[in-house]
């Protein structure tokens, strides 16, 4: 696969949502590859979903790192008709739950970084309004800061999030409506 | 109904109602503006959460992690600074999946015969497509969501997403398209001289119906493979599909 290629690709496909599973299953044999092209086009997705589960840009990409390396080391167990992005997204939303047990979770509330808080003029605003809603999202439970990260954050239907969180559509919806009235709240006026 | 109550306008808002309930909804708030608010307050929250998370995906991305992901003997690019993608993009792949493994290289072939087919009955049926020296044109509604839309900044009202916007490999504009209402169908639009040209319509397309949608943007393999015929440089990203659209499609 060429340079050009796979950068093409990764882009469309960070675009369109759309797994470059198939494709790969054709063109390369080998699986540990065909995990890692899929994890190279996914990684930018895969650290916007860090980062709202785990908050601060280290933890995120610690988290991150465990999910690279569960995801390789169990490449031989992806099975090249199921969705790769699934995949790893159960590995990560398992891997995030696991930390979370490891930690206890009550700790697990931060202050907002100060990453860029020097930057200047209307962009520190924004900024603000970032750090504002990264705050708010660590004030929720993990059960509803999943949903709203996988609904409304990753895009996913109600029905895969129920599938990949191993509950009912019921649910999902229930969480998420009790997520963003929490969100809400907590944004105040500016919601 | 008048009663709308809170899981229905939640889904309303994410998209996750059939045609029949988003049409419904629709009337309601053209003259109902406490459920106005609601369904404001709703998309706000969406955005808001976006304008915060989605930054990172334009992050390089740090070595230790790009490290990870090189194979051993040609190390790979690493993915840096991806596009962002657009809102409401994901999953849905298994469903990709199984209409992928029809693909086969006479399946091109077949689509361009039922194009044809297609086009007629279009042409017959409704206003979305006019044929112009024997070529077919985006006309009405489609043509305005392929003038006016932007994949970044979607149209909720609008029947029609679009997905990718590149340049051809001849330097016209190109871009896909999916129309989940009836009739539904997806395609890609080339923009020339006369209008958006449709090299290929297929309605290989599931409509929105049931409960639950499936999320946005997945392309019949007769488009992709029209995409791939095309597709040279990179697709556009929001702020290059923005400065498109600005510039007229030239």
């Amino acid at each position: 696969m060429s340079a050009l290629y796979a950068s093409r690709t990764a882009k469309m496909y960070a675009r369109e949502g759309i797994g470059p599973f198939k494709r790969i299953g054709r063109e390369c044999l080998d699986p540990n590859e065909a995990v890692r092209e899929g994890l190279i086009s996914m990684l930018p997705r895969l650290r916007r979903l860090a980062r709202a589960l785990a908050g601060q840009v280290a933890d995120a990409d610690d988290l991150v790192q465990i999910v690279l390396e569960r995801a390789l080391a169990r490449a031989a167990q992806w099975r090249p008709d199921a969705a790769l992005d699934k995949w790893v997204y159960a590995i990560a939303r398992n891997a995030w739950r696991d930390e979370l047990r490891a930690r206890g979770r009550s700790q697990n509330v931060f202050a907002p970084e100060e990453a860029g808080a020097s930057a200047s003029d209307g962009s520190h605003v924004r900024l603000a309004q970032q750090m504002d809603v990264a705050a708010a999202m660590e004030t929720l439970p993990p059960d509803h800061r999943e949903v709203i990260a996988l609904v409304l954050i990753e895009g996913m239907s109600y029905s895969e999030a129920a599938e990949l969180l191993d509950v009912p559509v019921g649910t999902v919806t229930s969480r998420l409506a009790r997520a963003r009235a929490a969100l809400q709240s907590h944004l105040g006026k500016d919601t | 109904m008048n009663l709308i109550d809170d899981d229905t306008l939640q889904a309303y808002v994410d998209g996750e109602l059939d045609a029949a309930d988003a049409a419904r909804i629709d009337r309601a708030l053209a003259h109902d503006d406490v459920l106005a608010r609601r369904v404001q307050q709703a998309r706000r929250l969406r955005s808001q959460l976006q304008a915060a998370f989605n930054p990172v995906l334009d992050e390089p991305v740090p070595d230790r992690l790009a490290a990870l992901l090189r194979s051993e003997p040609a190390p790979l690019p690493a993915p840096v600074a991806l596009p962002a993608s657009r809102p409401g993009s994901g999953f849905g792949h298994a469903r990709r999946g199984s209409r992928r493994r029809w693909f086969v290289p006479s399946a091109a072939v077949a689509a361009s015969v039922a194009v044809l087919a297609v086009a007629i009955w279009w042409h017959a049926g409704n206003d979305l497509v006019r044929v112009h020296d024997g070529q077919q044109f985006a006309a009405g509604s489609l043509f305005d969501a392929l003038e006016q839309g932007l994949a970044s900044a979607p149209d909720p009202r609008s029947a029609v997403a679009i997905g990718l916007t590149f340049r051809a490999a001849d330097g016209h504009i190109c871009r896909t398209f999916v129309r989940r209402a009836e009739p539904a169908m997806a395609g890609l639009a080339c923009r020339g001289e006369s209008g958006w040209a449709l090299p290929v319509i297929s309605t290989a397309v599931e409509p929105a119906n049931g409960q639950l949608r499936q999320a946005a943007s997945a392309l019949p393999p007769d488009v992709e493979a029209a995409v791939d015929a095309r597709l040279r440089g990179e697709v556009f990203d929001a702020h290059q599909e923005r400065a498109a659209r600005d510039a007229g499609w030239r």
